[in-house]
This record gives C-alpha cells, structure tokens and sequence, in this order.
C-alpha cells in the first residue's frame, strides 16, 4: 500500500470532504452569488441615474473591478480560513486524523478545496453574473436614448482583449494563491477565531515587513545611487515579475508549513 | 445469567453447563454452543468460556471435536455428578456443617426435612 | 500486536505523565485500562493511535510507528473517543463517505450490528441522542474489521439495554487475530469482558495482569473480621469485602472495584505479587 499518495483514496477523501463541506459551501455560494448580483443590481448604468458614463463616454462599468477584487479576497479568505478550523474541535479532529489518509492526501484536500475549487467557483459566478448584466444591457442601450453609445465589454473580454492589461494581470496571478495559502495556515495554526487572527498577523507581518524593508533599502542605498526621473519600462516589467516570483515562494513556503503543522498536530 | 460475586466466572460457567446437562437440556453427543456463542450468550470474555470447556473436557464431560467444535460426552452425566459431588463436599457442605452446629439441627430433623423436599420437587 | 518502550510522555514538559513505560499487548485479548482521573488513560490511548506524539520512547503498533499516520496503519486501527463527531447526514451517506477507506469494511456485520443496538436506519445522525450515536461509531469501527480495536469510556452514556447489547458485541467482536482496550470507569460493566487488566498510576503501569493470573495470586472474599492475612478490605452490610494473597488456591471472582482501589491504596504490598 502505497502510504504518501493513491488517487482513488485521494479522491474517496475530497468525497468525504464534501459530506462535511458541502451544504456549508453551497450556501455560501449562493450568499456570494447574491452579493454579486445586489452590488451589480445597485452599480449597473441606468438611464435613471444622472452619471452613467465614464470619462471615455461609455457607459460606466468600474464599479466592476474593485468590486471583482475585494470580494473575491474576502470569499478565497473565508474559505481558506474555515478548512481546518475542524482541527480545532477535539472530537472532530479525532475523525478528520483517525481517517485512514495520508497527512499528505489530507493536505491535497485542503489546497484543492480552498485553492482550486473555491477560486474556480468564484471566477465562474463572478463571470456568469457579469455576462448575464452586460447582456442585459446590450439588449437595452436604447434605453438610454444617447447616440453612438457603444456595447459594453464583459469583465472577461475587457481584461483579456487589451494586451497590457493582460500582462500586467499575469503577474499578479500568484496573488489569490498567496491568500487561500496564508488564510489555510492560519486555520490550522490558530485552534479558534481563525480568520480574525490570521488577517490580525498579516497586518502586523505586512507592516513590520514593509518597514524593515524600506529601513533597509534606505540604509543600503541613501544617498549612495544617483536617482533620476527618467521613466524605464524595463525596470518596471522587472520588478513586476520579482512580486510574481516572490508571491509563489512564499505560497509554496506557507503551504510546506501548513504541511508541517498538519503532521504535526495533536489532539 | 446472573453471576453470583464469590465464585470465579469460569467455574460459574461450568455450572451453568453442567445444569444444562443434568436437566436434559443438553443431551449426550449433542453438540454444546460455540465459545463464542456461549459467551455472547454470557456477555462474557471468549477467553473465560474457553477456560470453562478446557475444564469441562479434562472432567471428561465435554470432548473436542476438531474443527467442528465441543460434543457432549456419553457418560457426561455420570461425570458432571462426580464433579458436582466434589465440588459439594468441599466447598458448601462445609457451610451446611457450620451452620447445623451453630443451630444445634438434630440428623433427625434433617432426615425428614429432606425426605419432603425430595418428594415435593422430585416427586420421587 | 503493540510493544511500548520506554515511553515519555507529558503534556508539559514539567508534568510528565508517563515516565519509561513499557508494555507489550498481544492479539487475541481485550484489555481493560483503569486508573483515577488524570492518570493517563486516554492520553495511553491517544499515544497508540497516533493522535499525541511521544516526547522519547518506541511505539510498535502492528510493525508501524502510530505517528507517522500511515493509511496502512490508520484502516487496521478503530478508535472510539469519548467525545465524537458525527456529520449532520443519514446513516448510509456517512456509510458510502467513509467505509471505502477501509478496504475490509463488512456492511454486512454493519447491518446486523445497527439492528441489535436497535438503531432506526433512514434516521439522521444529528437527531440521534448521545447514546445512539455512540453506538452508531460502535457498530462502524468493529465493522472496519480494525484488528486494533480502541475505545475510551464506551459505555458511558449507553442506558441498561444498550450495555447487555454492547457486551454481547464485544464477546462476539473478540477475535484471535484482535486486539481490544477498553478504558474505563464503570467496570462493573465491563468486569466479565475484560481478560486482562491495567492501570495506570503515577506515570507508570501499576498493574498488568491476566484475570487468572490474579485470582491465583489473590483472592477476593467477604470476610467478618479483618485479620493480618488481608492486605484490603472495604466494609460492607456483612463484614468486610477482602482482598487477601491466595493462599489455598481458591477460585473467587476478581472484584475488580475492590482490586483497583487496593491497588491505590497498597502499592507496595502489591508489587512483589506481580513482577
């Protein structure tokens, strides 16, 4: 018997996993779909309101990207934070470590359910919900009696259609991973309120971690490099893709830990 | 069964076997309960039943088969009354005795006292 | 079966609660573990089943080390905590969830065992009482066919039937090949069940005999007066309830209450009687 990783008692193990998640992850879905629609339902251009363009003239769809990005840290988050929380219930953990998987298969669980599935399924409701409106208002641009209004663009198309908008995406494509990641430590390093400790640690961590830095950078190279305005592309696809590189590191960093942690934890 | 809280369960048992075959209700070469049925039936540990039947076979009032199982000797009777008139004489007559002196009880007495009881639930 | 060695163990580093235990239990038996509160019972237990790691010592359970938590290990290993978890779901669906893991998992036996505990099938689980639910665990773990067979406290919380059912169980779930501990507090439950008994006190085993090794050694009587022979006794409505060195070879049944306070009571007496 193989006793690190089998994919069939890996797959009986996301089955299981579901039995206990399930109910709880569809109706959390449905609260996310709901939030979606409410945010999209109050934002949506109408011809009812006074300011329905943006500063290019088409009708004004921005509310879609803050919107897209804090709800989609706040969902990855929540789930990431409520996988292990199970660990710190005594009885719960007995069942959830006496199932016979290995620690490694019980970690797989959790980084595809709080990775894979949690930000595959937010992607797909966020994009169905925006498709939905955006055709919706396609089929009604008469409404708003103006000429020349052109079509909108779904969230999707405006973010893939535009090169630089693409490639400045691709970088930050570690960051969702970064999140579950550190959200996932958290729920099994702390045995209660998960979430508020591990969104408490990363603020200080942040801003401990940006201080030094800045203290550092400032030690090392004040008022010993010639500084000068001129604006060098490179220098920033550079330092771009140094935060994509840094931001898998430490994902892969925080999911050995939480390995680590998972073998090592006691009931 | 009710245990009684004096006696070692293994020998409890045994009389419990040894009853059964004194009122017939196991019969001779019929086969008796498995250990592990007997003690399901018991609610006791496997181990003490097998204890019990190591016993009774060394009486001769149960033999083993092998691989099919315990069977109940021709003359269990005969052996299961020996055993049973050991046990007696050493162990209760004793308290029989201590009491008859301690209540000064006449031979007499305890003849016809006897003789009625065997009528009344022997009806011999 | 399980060879300890040497084990320590302590939840703080200055409160050891095991200091250099050593016990070897074998297959074929079921073991009753007793001590006071806090004596280690079900943290032993835990140490077996790989939930707590030792901070020295060996563990051997079944040829594997409980916690490097191999799957091999874990589907030959049924645990009853005293305090469990059940998910809010019917029967069959935690059956269909969870059986798999165990590739000798017999829904047979399983179906017989939730009919003479008396459980509503379609029932779900988060609508049983304690008791129930418990006996739900019960009736999964012996049908794994777990060759280690765990349990903290198994009676507690089952009412008078469900006890009579559990031991008819446990009589008939002892195999040759099974290895069964049962920790427990109300022995009187259990007394006819358990073949060997431990205890646990003050870090260390205090006892490790079989029920015949004992009742050779010892003898449990009531007697009227207390002499120099008795190394225990308790009062009771006719006399004393004794505990006295077998001197004349009698076959009483052990008591184990009686012994197990003996035991706390008289250590030193003890000790030469079983080493």
């Amino acid at each position: 018997m193989n006793n690190t990783f089998n994919i069939n008692r890996f797959g009986l193990l996301l089955k299981r996993q579901w039995l206990d998640f399930g109910k709880i992850y569809l109706i959390s879905l449905v609260v996310l779909l709901g939030i979606v629609v409410g945010f999209y339902g109050y934002n949506i251009p109408s011809p009812l309101k006074d300011n329905y363009l943006d500063y290019d003239g088409n009708l004004d769809m921005r509310f879609r990207y803050p919107l897209f990005l804090i709800l989609g840290f706040v969902f990855i988050s929540i789930v990431a934070s409520s996988y292990f929380n199970i660990l710190g219930q005594k009885s719960r953990a007995i069942l959830e470590l006496m199932t016979p998987a290995s620690i490694f298969e019980k970690f797989m669980a959790g980084v595809v359910y709080t990775t894979i599935i949690s930000l595959f399924s937010y992607l797909l409701i966020f994009y169905l919900t925006d498709l939905a409106f955006v055709k919706y208002l396609n089929g009604h641009l008469s409404a708003f009696n103006r000429a020349g209004l052109k079509t909108v663009e779904s969230i999707t198309q405006e973010v893939f259609n535009d090169e630089g908008y693409r490639k400045y995406c691709s970088y930050f494509f570690a960051f969702p991973f970064l999140i579950t990641s550190l959200f996932l430590l958290g729920s099994i390093y702390f045995n209660r309120f998960h979430y508020i400790k591990t969104a408490l640690s990363l603020m200080v961590f942040i801003g401990l971690a940006s201080y030094l830095v800045v203290k550092f950078s400032m030690w090392i190279m004040e008022g010993k490099v010639p500084y000068h305005h001129s604006y060098r592309k490179d220098d920033k696809d550079w330092i771009l893709l140094a935060l994509l590189l840094v931001t898998s590191i430490i994902t892969i960093i925080t999911w050995a830990i939480t390995y680590i942690r998972l073998k090592e934890k006691e009931v | 069964m009710e245990f009684r809280d004096n006696k070692a369960i293994y020998l409890q048992i045994a009389e419990y076997v040894c009853e059964h075959i004194l009122l017939g209700k196991w019969k001779a070469e019929e086969k008796v309960p498995s250990v592990r049925e007997l003690a399901v039936e018991l609610e006791v540990n496997p181990n003490t039943v097998m204890r019990t039947y190591e016993l009774l076979q060394n009486k001769n009032i149960i033999n083993n088969k092998r691989g099919i199982g315990f069977f109940i000797t021709d003359d269990a009777i005969d052996h299961v009354k020996s055993y049973r008139k050991v046990l007696f004489m050493e162990d209760e007559l004793p308290v029989v005795f201590r009491n008859i002196y301690l209540l000064n009880i006449g031979f007499g007495e305890l003849e016809s006292r006897y003789e009625t009881f065997v009528k009344e639930n022997f009806n011999a | 079966m399980i060879n300890i060695n040497n084990l320590n163990f302590g939840y703080s580093k200055h409160r050891p609660l095991f200091k250099n235990m050593s016990m070897r239990l074998s297959n074929g038996h079921i073991y009753g573990l007793l001590g006071k509160n806090g004596a280690g019972k079900s943290t032993l237990l835990k140490n077996l089943a790989g939930l707590v790691y030792a901070q020295s010592g060996t563990l051997d359970v079944m040829g594997y080390d409980p916690a490097k938590r191999q799957p091999a290990l874990l589907e030959q290993i049924c645990f009853i905590p005293e305090e469990f978890y059940l998910p809010a779901v019917k029967i069959d669906a935690y059956i269909k969830a969870n059986a798999p893991f165990y590739k000798n998992f017999d829904h047979n036996y399983f179906t017989d065992l939730i009919k003479e505990f008396d459980i509503p099938v379609g029932q779900k689980l988060i609508n049983m009482s304690y008791g129930q639910k418990k006996k739900v665990i019960i009736a999964f773990g012996l049908a794994t066919q777990a060759k280690l067979v765990i349990m903290d406290e198994p009676t507690n919380g089952l009412d008078i039937p469900s006890k009579a059912q559990f031991r008819k169980i446990m009589a008939s779930a002892m195999t040759d090949e099974r290895c069964i501990i049962i920790s427990t507090h109300q022995v009187r439950d259990l007394d006819n069940l358990i073949d060997t008994v431990i205890m646990l006190d003050e870090n260390d085993i205090a006892l490790k005999a079989t029920v015949e090794e004992i009742t050779s050694k010892l003898t449990f009587k009531k007697v009227k007066e207390i002499d120099d022979s008795i190394i225990y006794a308790e009062p009771s409505l006719s006399g004393y309830n004794a505990v006295m060195p077998n001197y004349h070879q009698e076959e009483s049944k052990l008591d184990m209450e009686l012994l197990f306070n003996a035991i706390l009571a008289e250590k030193i007496k003890f000790k030469p009687l079983f080493s």
